[in-house]
């Protein structure tokens, strides 16, 4: 029993700070965020995620940040992989687009300032963005990573409103293709 | 059989208490790494620009690399706190922070005409006077009421260049901030 217990405790509450789904996270595709994150009064999921995490989160009116772990199949994102970033944001005043390997750290290009800003973008013609992230050059817009493994994106959207209201799970995020792998 | 059951589902019912106890635990005994991370920068009653960590480097605080950050720590039993300063013409945002890293008030400054920050923080019995006409402030200045006593004011500046990044540091350091004279 106290096995059970012990299991049944400790791992529901590494899996609802980790994971999450179904403890508060947001999930749009292969992106998910702690919606209430910036709220003044998170609901107690949040409020441990908080704490445990030790990090600067946004406050509501500042904005929302994503994090992918998977592509849009479903599959861990790898630096020899090639990823296309498809599709459209939500309104904002400007989006940030940062890779971090497991333990936070940014795998950006040396020099440069690890992170792909949203005004620097060259759009389509439609307005959509398609943007590449991997470890060899692409073509259109490109954030250079580096080094092997796993990682992930952090997609953050500064000054959106978008998440703050009623249907904000029918907002729409780019989705992430795997294009090819070394 | 049944017994075996038994001892299961009880196992169960009380994982499910400690996971509670856990979620609910977790802030008050995680609720320092934050704010002791940023206070052992020197920020408590002045500005302090946080260092914001390049490509490979680590990232404990979760800063986003595209923008520059200031923060002050300040004790509301003092007296009012505040935070002014005037600020390039770009994006900015300010989050007021309790001691477990959950935001009290954020707001920005929209579309990047603001160029004046000037807020005054309260706790309740602060407010109380305000309410009162008991408390002499300036004009013009935002009012956010704390619940906690301990606050922390983060400022985030977006450069529209890297090239101007020192120079936006240099506006951030400018900021003054502390107890207003009660």
């Amino acid at each position: 029993m106290i096995g059970v217990a012990l299991c049944v405790g400790f791992g529901l509450s590494w899996y609802a700070l980790s994971d999450g789904r179904s403890f508060g996270q947001l999930r749009i595709g292969p992106w998910a965020a702690w919606a209430a994150v910036g709220d003044p009064s998170p609901d107690p999921y949040t409020r441990a995620f908080v704490a445990r995490s030790g990090t600067l989160h946004l406050g509501s009116s500042e904005g929302i940040q994503f994090v992918a772990l998977t592509d849009s199949d479903g599959r861990r994102l790898e630096r020899h992989c090639t990823y296309r970033i498809d599709g459209s944001t939500p309104v904002a005043t400007f989006w940030t687009l940062v890779p971090v390997a497991a333990d936070g750290t940014g795998i950006a290009r040396p020099g440069g300032t690890g992170a792909f800003n949203s005004t620097h973008l060259a759009r389509n013609s439609d307005g959509s963005l398609e943007l590449y992230v991997s470890r060899t050059i692409s073509p259109r817009n490109w954030l250079e990573i580096t080094g092997d493994g796993p990682f992930s994106l952090v997609l953050t959207l500064y000054d959106s409103s978008t998440f703050s209201g009623v249907g904000s799970a029918d907002a729409e995020l780019p989705a992430i293709i795997r294009e090819a792998c070394q | 059989m049944t017994r075996t059951v038994l001892w299961v589902l009880a196992g169960a019912v009380l994982g499910g208490i400690i996971h509670l106890l856990v979620i609910l635990s977790l802030p008050a005994l995680a609720n320092q790494s934050l704010w002791s991370g940023i206070a052992t920068l020197g920020a408590t009653n002045r500005v302090v620009v946080l260092p914001v960590p390049g490509p490979g480097e680590a990232n404990p605080l979760g800063l986003d690399p595209e923008l520059t950050y200031a923060a002050c720590q300040i004790d509301l039993r003092k007296g009012p706190g505040f935070v002014r300063g005037t600020l390039p013409v770009a994006f900015w945002s300010v989050a007021v922070y309790g001691p477990a890293g959950t935001t009290l008030y954020s707001t920005t400054n929209r579309d990047g005409i603001g160029a004046t920050l000037d807020l005054g923080i309260f706790n309740a019995a602060q407010t109380r006077l305000l309410a009162q006409q008991q408390l002499d402030i300036a004009q013009g200045l935002l009012i956010v009421e704390a619940r906690e006593d301990d606050v922390m004011a983060v400022v985030r500046l977006a450069p529209a260049h890297q090239a101007v990044r020192a120079r936006y540091e240099a506006a951030l350091a400018k900021l003054s901030c502390g107890n207003l004279p009660s």
